[in-house]
């Protein structure tokens, strides 16, 4: 094993026995032969893949790709038929909280449990009790039962166990949606905490957000193989693509069902609303369904002169002409500026900013004005995006162009705040 | 060899299993851990008033005789029973999060060994209370044919909660076959009963040298013979081994059958 990677996946297989009824008793087996018929399911076909020592990698695929089988192969509750798993250090999983839980024991009885079960020693435990104690945020209610606790407290309770287990591989399955908003954000911090320790974390998620955030990298899996892996604003555009070409063939399939039921006439309506040409991609750059289509973009400055260089706090505008080949409903447009190390430094969207909905039906121009733009030096890409519905990429246009921010002061960062000192607060 | 040095790492997980199922146990019942010492002196008195007072046993002080005898038996059978489920009915902790498997049935033989000493408790008041008297020499023995029963337990359970979870009958097959094996034990009677030409057989019952012990050493208040001792230590280590073996073959598929 490579001394630089903490989990090797290598050339796995896992294939399940689908039965159509399962006879677990004597008399099922004996007498109900036939019915124990099965089928074998390969839900993974050789997947490889390496992860790095403090690296945070995201699992993403549609639903029965194989993904939480990888995942649970890498928590060892699943072996691999062929091929090899190796992972270096003590893994902790986040795949089910408040495991072994016993209601009627108190809160604080419950942790040593629940941590014990993750393989933690009486002293590693006493020594994180306070900790796991105050991120739960539960200190008044500790010493009572935990039938007691609603389901919020429960979870809680539950994730400030598992996310203080000091794992070496931490890996988690759609868990961030625990406890309401500023818990999350807790959760949240505390994961980038741990990711700055250096724990290597591997994701499952749906959430191709969540993934963007906390992840370096995102590996693909598809009907049993890595399909595609590498930065996360690589994979997920290509990922999204595919699932909106999935829905499309998924909707084509329903139109014909119907067009056989309805007679042809009908579906000939139908296709009409679907250009069958719509979908497509220029240079890897650009997806959506293309109902409409971005065909320019200028970037402007105060004076409407058209410019690539600026400098700090200056006035952005971004000009924008589309078309639309059939009607776009609840449209929304949007965009995103990108650094060099394809950090997302800003995004936004019309539905973000309350923008009352609106369709779009003909051919237009439109005009976002950003009056001072705080971001520091470098060279930033946008992104200029029109979306329909709830995110479905109408026109997605990646690095649609390209600027540059001079800064005279030498102040670090991403971009600029607005601050002031104040030396004399005394006095004052 | 590395089981063997993570089901140590786990420690803490067998000891917080055992505690909630003994902290849990009793919760909400008006005498609560006193059942613990109720339970087994219950059933001394119904066994003692069937087998002395309606079948006429001849022996001494049958109370004694019968309860040395079951305390341990009783510990043996929950250790099988319960066992073989002890496994299937966790079946949210196996297919959610990894631990050693061998964890569920190490501790649930424990916690029914924990029970068994606190039986012990009340057997020991009874030969107080009775003046039977005890030797001190014999009873040195008694730890080390607990270990010798607790391994023989734990054999058993690895290979019935491994089978269970494959075959749910198990669970039900093996409350018949435990009144059976109850019956061809000598708990409620002496192996003087049995016939000379069926000892033979009847020796192959790992169970019989061991409950032969703890009535040599409370009840005839004399050291096991060796030969007992040795007989009931190589009968509890075979069917350690083959039961944990079996475990270990199939601990792997656990998740994929639950």
């Amino acid at each position: 094993m490579n001394s630089e990677n903490s989990i090797e996946v290598r050339d796995v297989t896992k294939q399940f026995k689908i039965f159509i009824d399962k006879g677990r008793t004597i008399k099922e087996r004996a007498l109900f032969r036939r019915r124990r018929q099965y089928e074998h399911r390969q839900v993974l076909r050789g997947v490889s893949f390496d992860v790095k020592k403090g690296e945070a990698v995201g699992l993403i695929g549609h639903n029965g790709c194989g993904k939480s089988t990888t995942l649970k192969l890498l928590t060892r509750i699943l072996y691999p038929d062929t091929g090899s798993i190796e992972i270096t250090g003590r893994v902790s999983s986040l795949i089910e909280l408040g495991a072994g839980f016993h209601p009627d024991l108190s809160g604080k009885e419950n942790i040593y449990i629940n941590a014990a079960i993750f393989g933690l020693k009486r002293e590693e435990i006493d020594r994180r009790l306070d900790d796991i104690i105050a991120f739960s945020e539960l200190e008044d209610f500790i010493d009572n039962p935990v039938r007691t606790y609603s389901s919020g407290m429960y979870m809680r309770l539950a994730f400030s166990v598992a996310i203080n287990v000091d794992a070496n591989v931490l890996l988690i399955d759609e868990i961030l949606a625990v406890g309401d908003a500023n818990f999350q954000i807790k959760c949240f911090n505390k994961l980038q905490e741990i990711k700055g320790k250096g724990t290597t974390i591997v994701i499952v998620s749906h959430s191709l957000d969540q993934i963007e955030q906390i992840c370096d990298r995102t590996i693909w899996i598809h009907e049993g193989l890595v399909r595609m892996e590498g930065a996360s604003r690589d994979v997920h555009p290509a990922y999204l693509d595919y699932m909106e070409m999935k829905r499309r063939e998924n909707a084509e399939k329903e139109a014909k069902r119907k067009a056989e039921k309805e007679g042809v006439k009908e579906a000939e309506k139908k296709k009409e609303t679907i250009p069958a040409s719509a979908y497509g991609m220029e240079e890897g750059k650009r997806w959506g369904n293309g109902r409409a289509r971005i065909v320019e973009v200028r970037i402007l400055d105060q004076e409407n002169q058209e410019r690539t260089i600026f400098r700090v706090e200056e006035t952005i505008k971004i000009h924008l002409k589309y078309q639309v080949k059939s009607l776009v409903r609840d449209a929304v447009f949007g965009l995103g500026f990108f650094n060099a190390q394809g950090l997302r430094c800003y995004g936004t969207n019309t539905e973000i900013d309350d923008l009352p909905p609106f369709n779009l039906s003909e051919d237009g121009e439109m005009e976002v004005i950003l009056p001072r733009v705080m971001l520091l030096s470098g060279v930033y890409t946008l992104d200029m995006t029109i979306e329909e519905g709830h995110g479905m990429p109408v026109d997605y246009f990646r690095e649609v162009a390209t600027i540059e921010i001079t800064n005279s002061k030498r102040d670090l960062g991403v971009m600029r705040m607005d601050h002031q000192w104040i030396l004399d607060y005394e006095k004052k | 060899m590395t089981i063997f040095r993570e089901i140590y790492e786990y420690r803490e997980m067998i000891g917080s299993l055992i505690k909630r199922d003994l902290k849990s146990r009793y919760k909400g019942s008006a005498l609560g851990f006193l059942w613990s010492f109720l339970n087994p002196l219950l059933q001394l008195i119904v066994y003692s008033f069937v087998f002395k007072i309606v079948m006429r046993a001849s022996y001494e002080r049958y109370y004694l005789f019968l309860f040395v005898a079951l305390v341990p038996w009783l510990f043996f059978m929950t250790s099988v029973t319960g066992g073989a489920s002890c496994v299937w009915s966790q079946k949210d902790l196996v297919n959610k999060i990894y631990f050693p498997r061998e964890v569920l049935p190490i501790a649930h033989v424990t916690c029914q060994l924990v029970n068994m000493l606190l039986s012990f408790v009340v057997i020991f008041a009874v030969i107080l209370v009775t003046r039977h008297g005890m030797n001190l020499a014999a009873l040195l023995y008694l730890p080390a044919i607990m270990l010798v029963e607790y391994l023989l337990a734990l054999g058993i359970a690895f290979f019935v909660s491994a089978i269970t979870v494959f075959l749910r009958d198990v669970e039900y097959i093996m409350g018949i076959v435990m009144m059976a094996w109850q019956f061809l034990s000598p708990v409620m009677y002496g192996i003087d009963l049995i016939p000379e030409k069926y000892r033979v057989i009847y020796q192959l019952n790992p169970m019989t040298p061991i409950l032969m012990a703890y009535r040599d050493i409370f009840y005839y208040k004399q050291p096991p013979q060796l030969g007992t001792l040795i007989q009931a230590t190589a009968l509890g280590a075979i069917v350690l081994i083959i039961g944990f073996g079996v475990f270990q073959r199939l601990k792997r598929h656990f998740s994929e059958e639950m």
